[in-house]
């Protein structure tokens, strides 16, 4: 016999109780293993979303602007690129909305892109060949707006254009294009169907319209805004592509690619450097002047349009003026200010004649401004006459191009995007226009031209480098263009490469990790297995009490005799364990089929599959086995303190009792329970994470009440059990209940868990939305929510932005609240990867100090800051960071950020550090985050308009909505209730919620499965004084009433426990929302099952006990 | 007045009818003690359920002060047993969770109202009465002690004053000193009998134990399934 043998013969002879404690094991691990699993099936699984949606695209070249569309041919001819990368092809990327002509059905944010062969060829699927006037589409847009081959849809995408929307000359009534085109093919998966650049789990809408077509309805002629990059090995260890991308990237690019055009003056003097948008934005200036330091004389002009020009009662209409250093005009002219500050003005002569102007006559200037909030302005600015030069002092090619105006033929036939009297033209305005187009009438200084029109979009319209006399006009220009080649760093102009794949695969890894989400889930249900294991292992020990005092009594040490029963224990975890996995693979599939279906409004996909992890599985199976051998060991520390006598008499009070109460027993649950309330108003006051603080003080709490239990059952009892009928019987029963005080506090504790699991849970669900919106809750008192695919640029809160968005039908009263969107990553709980870039919204400042919503916290440290915490976005943080707000539910769960914490946003190869200054409580914005609008014109000067509205509505709200979309039909606008939109969050959030309950669930059922077996075994034990009290008179009913009594102590302490732990930890949140009180009728059918449950138990355990004859327990013989 | 008329008990089992008891009467009265001997698997205990109630018998009739409780409902018959029978046995089948005090009046919780009233004219009340019998077998320091705390003897005199406590008609002992050391169990046995003789019961006591029978008047002995005057001194 070795101890091996001993052991071995042990696990065969006890396998019943060695079973249950195997099948304990067993469920432990496949929950643990099975929680890590379902994380790691959603992580592979989005990942495998972005392999298959990237196709062969490991990287991009983007770009805000369209660049030409060779500079892909140039990249590849690159021999650096050669070594590291395959191909490249462009294509024309945008977001657009696609309807089906015959039913109209339609559908927004479409990715709509334009490809020719080469796209196919990359991906290495079969050409898609479409004529001009065909599309392609995916499955998904094909089912959203049920078109079939051939069907005819209307696709309409946002027009770009190089002179930005909110400038003076942006065309703010053409912001779209709409193509009228057939449907050719829907393509399935296999064929690319669902190619996007995106990380994101939703099904991909998207249509493929031949590129040429797109870049024609676009005007964009041979430009793209993407090319797509293929590594030539993808296995090679990973570099940054990003970096030798962006290397090779700067050799290939033009100037124009970064919307610089180069041109020769008329003259032939000067190089002119213009911008694509008419204005040279600050960056691009900068590189101008940079790439022509040496030496060559530089001349920054900015050429504006003058309403009209006044001098006494004679005035000029429509004239161009240009800002330039004066003193370049010649001799004769006073370009210092005059004594009270009026800046001068040059005329040309025919400008001097028309407004019979003398040197030091007053003149005055009307022109139109466009203003940042979206309205057209005329303001007034007075000068002083310094000199009149001849016509010639100027030159057509000091005005930039801008289409309506410059291409013009007669002056009456122009056309810009702002309002003309053409009436006010006169003949000799038209002939000047006829002899000398653009030429300016007047001039001012730049100092002066910058002060007035400069805007976000810049501050000179050109650059004109001068030349020596003995270089030829080529030269100069090819030397301008070399310089600019060399200054550029197409990064600061948003022109990068993108290692997408590797960004998407790091977004992938989640913004939630379901692995931990699931092991918080899956814990009550880990907890009961282990109370099992504990309960089990405790009841095989407690069987063979007499055994183990045997063994003492032959010598064995209290250690030796341990390790065989940890050897007993360890054998059996790791057969449990073994089990475990099987079924962890096995739950892992039940919870990803249940995500995909019951769930499915959690993950908001059906595309995810489980995939099967040895380390994952390993790490559950250790984690089980580790948790399950500290059990019994904890199980087995009490027997080195009996005595042999005890163990052999299998006296198990002594044996596996429990300790008696210490004073540090009750200083203990003193201790915890003052904890517990302490946590408790530290959240309630704001001083501890609200996280913390309910976990902190449940932990506390239910640790307390559950030692607390333990002391009372051990307390000697104040009162004898005497007197007649029901209830000194009932005493008898509860008297038993204390008589195995750790059976009974395992029992409570299983019962105690669950309950605080179901109240606390369900205090944390979201109720639907109650239909009122209030200036604090979560809607901000908006009724509405308004989202348009193209950009408003008009001002909807003045009468004349609602006349230009035709929304005069609208009544006056009906608020407006436009907000500006950049957009990017939804950084609400739809989206399930991590995102990389939030999208951003910037409310007008007059919302701000409205003081809507409400928050949960923030780093407001003045007195108006903590009233209305909106004004800490217009704070200017000493280390220039961006204040930014975020809803609190999306900045935990979703960005894992804290108020004050840091989130660095890649804008255009620049990074931007945005810093949360406070969040929002449960609001409309989980899909955002907010910045100032000052901050965010600054930042994405590039991003026009607005395309949120928020809607405070008067009258009929569904007639309110309709008139927003019909007014804003051109932008594509979709309104929608700000209530549902908000219980859309909330369904995530009561999905999530119903996981962790559905689960506790099981973890309940298992832990009845326990009370009954402690509830039988307790039974089976006292059968021997069932049958004495049987003998001396106690009838069936008398047993029955006893183990209903005793169960009820036991059920009620552990409901009790649960449910007033639980309502002193969710105080401070039951607070917050309103003190709505906690259980709904489904939590309260759990709690009331396990009522029902364990009181069945009870009785089906006595009549079990009470089956066979009581009195044989009697017999001496 | 214990009345056993012809009794006999039949177990069925598989291999057929199961014999245990025949033709087996006797008659004792209150004040009488009867010692029942035998060899292992005699039916001694068998009989002691019989005349308990605990057990009916396959054929002959038993009665105590003229009732049949074989004649009574499920539920009279657990009344007669509180209310006219007392047991001790052999392992003293205390409830380890109560006190000796609280193990005494075990009977007396689910006694009727009116017996205790009864029996409060004659000693006080129940409680009152396990205080005297607690005395009486010499535990008063231990009234508050649990069984874990006590020795066997201690025990066994704790079983004897809860089988006494309603003042039963019949005290039933099944080898009341089997586990005990001589010198205890000739202590307990003594205590049992001074009992019997003050409050004037029909004490019948099953053992092995010669030297515990030889201190009963009345001697009997089970053999082949009769039982008999005791052949032995």
């Amino acid at each position: 016999m070795t101890s091996w043998r001993l052991v071995w013969r042990s696990v065969i002879y006890y396998w019943r109780t060695n079973l249950a404690i195997v099948l304990g094991v067993a469920t432990a691990v496949a929950v643990l293993a099975g929680a890590l699993l379902v994380g790691y099936s959603v992580r592979a699984s989005l990942a495998d979303l972005v392999n298959r949606r990237l196709g062969s695209t490991d990287a991009i070249v983007a770009s805000p602007l369209f660049f030409r569309e060779r500079l892909a041919e140039h990249l590849t001819a690159d021999e650096r690129f050669q070594s590291v990368f395959r191909a490249a092809v462009p294509l024309v990327v945008a977001e657009g909305v696609v309807t089906a002509q015959e039913s109209g059905r339609r559908a927004s944010r479409i990715k709509v892109y334009g490809v020719d062969e080469r796209f196919w060829r990359f991906h290495g699927v079969t050409p898609v060949s479409l004529d001009d006037r065909e599309v392609a589409v995916s499955e998904a847009l094909a089912r959203e707006i049920q078109v079939q081959p051939n069907a005819a849809v209307l696709v309409r995408v946002q027009r770009p254009s190089d002179i930005p929307l909110e400038s003076l000359h942006g065309r703010k009534d053409d912001v779209g294009r709409t193509l009228r085109l057939t449907t050719r093919r829907i393509l399935d998966v296999s064929a690319l169907g669902e190619f996007s650049l995106d990380a994101q789990q939703g099904e991909v809408t998207a249509a493929f319209i031949p590129l040429d077509r797109l870049q024609e309805a676009l005007e964009v002629g041979d430009r793209a805004n993407t090319i797509l990059v293929a590594r030539a090995d993808r296995g090679t260890a990973p570099n940054d592509i990003g970096v030798t991308g962006d290397s090779i990237l700067r050799d290939a690019v033009e100037p124009e690619d970064v919307g610089l055009t180069i041109r020769p003056s008329d003259d032939g003097r000067e190089v002119i450097v213009n911008g694509a948008a008419g204005l040279l934005d600050d960056q691009r200036a900068a590189a101008v002047r940079a790439s022509s330091q040496t030496g060559s004389a530089r001349r920054e002009v900015f050429t504006y349009l003058a309403n009209t020009l006044h001098v006494g009662e004679h005035q000029v209409p429509y004239s161009l003026v240009t800002g330039l250093d004066l003193s370049t005009l010649g001799a004769g002219v006073a370009v210092g200010a005059s004594a009270n500050g009026i800046p001068p003005i040059v005329l040309n002569a025919w400008a001097a004649k028309e407004l019979s102007a003398q040197t030091g006559d007053a003149l005055s200037m009307e022109y139109y401004l466009w203003q940042d909030q979206g309205q057209l302005v005329t303001k007034t600015a007075d000068f002083r006459v310094a000199g009149i030069v001849p016509i010639e002092a100027g030159n057509r090619d000091l005005a930039p191009s801008y289409p309506g105006i410059s291409d013009a033929t007669n002056l009456a036939d122009w056309d810009p995007p702002f309002p003309l009297e053409l009436r006010r033209v006169r003949p000799v305005d038209e002939a000047y226009w006829d002899d000398h187009g653009t030429t300016p009438k007047a001039f001012v200084a730049i100092e002066t031209a910058k002060q007035l029109w400069a805007s976000r979009y810049g501050s000179v319209t050109a650059i004109r480098i001068g030349r020596s006399a003995d270089e030829p006009i080529e030269q100069a220009v090819n030397r301008v263009r070399s310089g600019l080649r060399t200054a550029i760093t197409p990064a600061t102009f948003g022109l990068a490469v993108r290692d997408i794949r590797g960004q998407n695969l790091s977004a992938s890894q989640g913004a939630t990790d379901f692995g931990e989400y699931f092991i918080y889930f899956s814990f009550f249900l880990v907890v009961s297995a282990l109370v099992l294991v504990v309960l089990f292992f405790r009841l095989g020990v407690e069987q063979r009490i007499r055994e183990v005092g045997l063994l003492r009594a032959t010598g064995l040490s209290p250690g030796a005799i341990r390790r065989l029963f940890v050897t007993e224990g360890v054998l059996l975890a790791a057969v449990g364990s073994a089990l475990g996995l099987g079924g962890a693979v096995a739950y892992a599939a039940g919870l990803i089929k249940a995500l995909t279906t019951w769930w499915v409004d959690a993950v908001g996909t059906t595309e995810l599959s489980l995939h099967v992890s040895l380390p994952m599985l390993l790490a559950g199976a250790v984690g089980g086995v580790l948790a399950a051998v500290v059990c019994i060991w904890w199980t087995l520390r009490g027997l080195r303190r009996v005595s042999e006598r005890s163990l052999l008499a299998g006296d198990l009070a002594a044996a596996v009792g429990p300790s008696p109460t210490t004073r540090y027993t009750r200083m203990a649950a003193v201790g915890l329970a003052t904890l517990g309330v302490v946590l408790t108003i530290l959240a309630g006051v704001k001083m501890l994470a609200p996280a913390a603080g309910f976990f902190g003080a449940g932990a506390s709490l239910l640790a307390s009440a559950l030692i607390a239990a333990g002391i009372a059952l051990q307390r000697p009892a104040r009162r004898d059990i005497s007197g007649h009928g029901w209830m000194p019987v009932m005493h008898l029963a509860a008297r038993q209940a204390a008589h195995r005080p750790g059976r009974t506090v395992l029992t409570m504790a299983v019962l105690a868990c669950a309950t605080f699991i179901l109240v606390t849970v369900d205090a944390f669900r979201r109720e639907g939305h109650s239909g009122t919106y209030e200036r604090s809750g979560g809607t901000g008192g908006y009724q509405l929510m308004v989202r348009t695919s193209l950009p408003m640029v008009h001002d909807p809160t003045s009468e004349a932005g609602r006349e230009e968005l035709n929304l005069l039908s609208l009544d006056p009263s009906t608020t407006l609240e436009p907000l500006r969107i950049r957009p990017g990553d939804d950084t609400s709980c739809l989206n399930l990867y991590q995102p990389k870039n939030p999208r951003i919204a910037a409310p007008r400042d007059e919302f701000l100090r409205e003081g809507r919503f409400t928050f949960q916290s923030s780093l407001a440290t003045t007195d108006e800051e903590e009233a209305n915490p909106w004004l800490l976005l217009n704070r200017v943080e000493p280390d220039g960071a961006i204040p930014v707000i975020g809803d609190a539910n999306s900045m935990t769960y979703v960005l894992h950020r804290s108020v004050g914490d840091e989130f660095e946003l890649d804008n255009g190869g620049t990074p931007v550090r945005l810093r949360f200054v406070a969040a929002l409580s449960d609001s409309i914005f989980q899909s955002e985050v907010l910045m100032s609008s000052a901050n965010f014109r600054r930042l994405f000067p590039d991003q026009p308009g607005y395309q949120m509205l928020l809607v405070q509505a008067a009258g009929d709200l569904q007639k309110v909505a309709a008139d927003i979309e019909q007014g804003l039909g051109d932008t594509e606008a979709d309104a929608f209730d700000t209530g549902q939109y908000l219980a859309s969050f909330h369904r995530v959030e009561n999905t999530y919620l119903m996981t962790f309950q559905t689960l506790g669930g099981l973890g309940l059922l298992l832990g009845t499965v326990g009370l009954a077996t402690v509830l039988l075994r307790n039974v089976l034990e006292r059968r021997r004084e069932l049958a004495l009290l049987s003998a001396v008179g106690y009838r069936r009913l008398h047993f029955v009433v006893m183990a209903a009594a005793e169960n009820l102590l036991v059920v009620l302490g552990g409901l009790g426990a649960g449910a007033i732990c639980a309502a002193i930890a969710i105080a401070p949140a039951l607070a917050e929302r309103g003190g709505r009180l906690p259980l709904s009728t489904g939590a309260l059918l759990l709690l009331g099952s396990v009522f029902v449950v364990a009181m069945l138990s009870s009785l089906a355990a006595m009549a079990a006990a009470t089956r066979s004859p009581l009195l044989d327990a009697l017999r001496s013989e | 007045m214990l009345e056993v008329s012809h009794v006999s008990k039949v177990y069925p089992t598989p291999r057929g009818p199961l014999s245990i008891l025949e033709d087996v009467s006797l008659s004792l009265s209150p004040g009488d003690a009867a010692a029942i001997t035998g060899p292992s698997g005699s039916g001694k205990s068998t009989l002691l359920y019989l005349l308990g109630a605990l057990e009916p018998p396959t054929s002959g009739t038993i009665t105590l002060g003229g009732q049949n409780p074989f004649a009574l409902s499920p539920a009279e018959v657990a009344e007669f047993r509180n209310q006219q029978i007392g047991f001790v046995f052999q392992d003293h089948c205390l409830l380890p969770q109560c006190s000796v005090l609280e193990n005494v009046l075990v009977p007396t919780l689910v006694s009727h109202p009116a017996a205790s009233s009864d029996r409060q004219g004659s000693g006080g009340t129940d409680r009152d009465r396990a205080r005297q019998l607690i005395e009486r077998v010499g535990l008063s320091p231990r009234m508050e002690h649990r069984p874990a705390e006590l020795s066997g003897g201690e025990k066994q005199r704790v079983a004897i004053a809860r089988a006494l406590i309603l003042q039963p008609r019949l005290i039933l002992c099944d080898e009341p000193t089997g586990n005990l050391d001589p010198e205890t169990a000739s202590t307990v046995s003594a205590l049992l009998l001074e009992l019997h003789r003050q409050q004037q019961t029909i004490l019948i006591v099953v053992t092995h134990n010669a030297a515990l029978a030889a201190q009963f008047p009345v001697r009997l002995e089970l053999r082949a399934k009769h039982l008999l005057p005791c052949q032995h001194p």
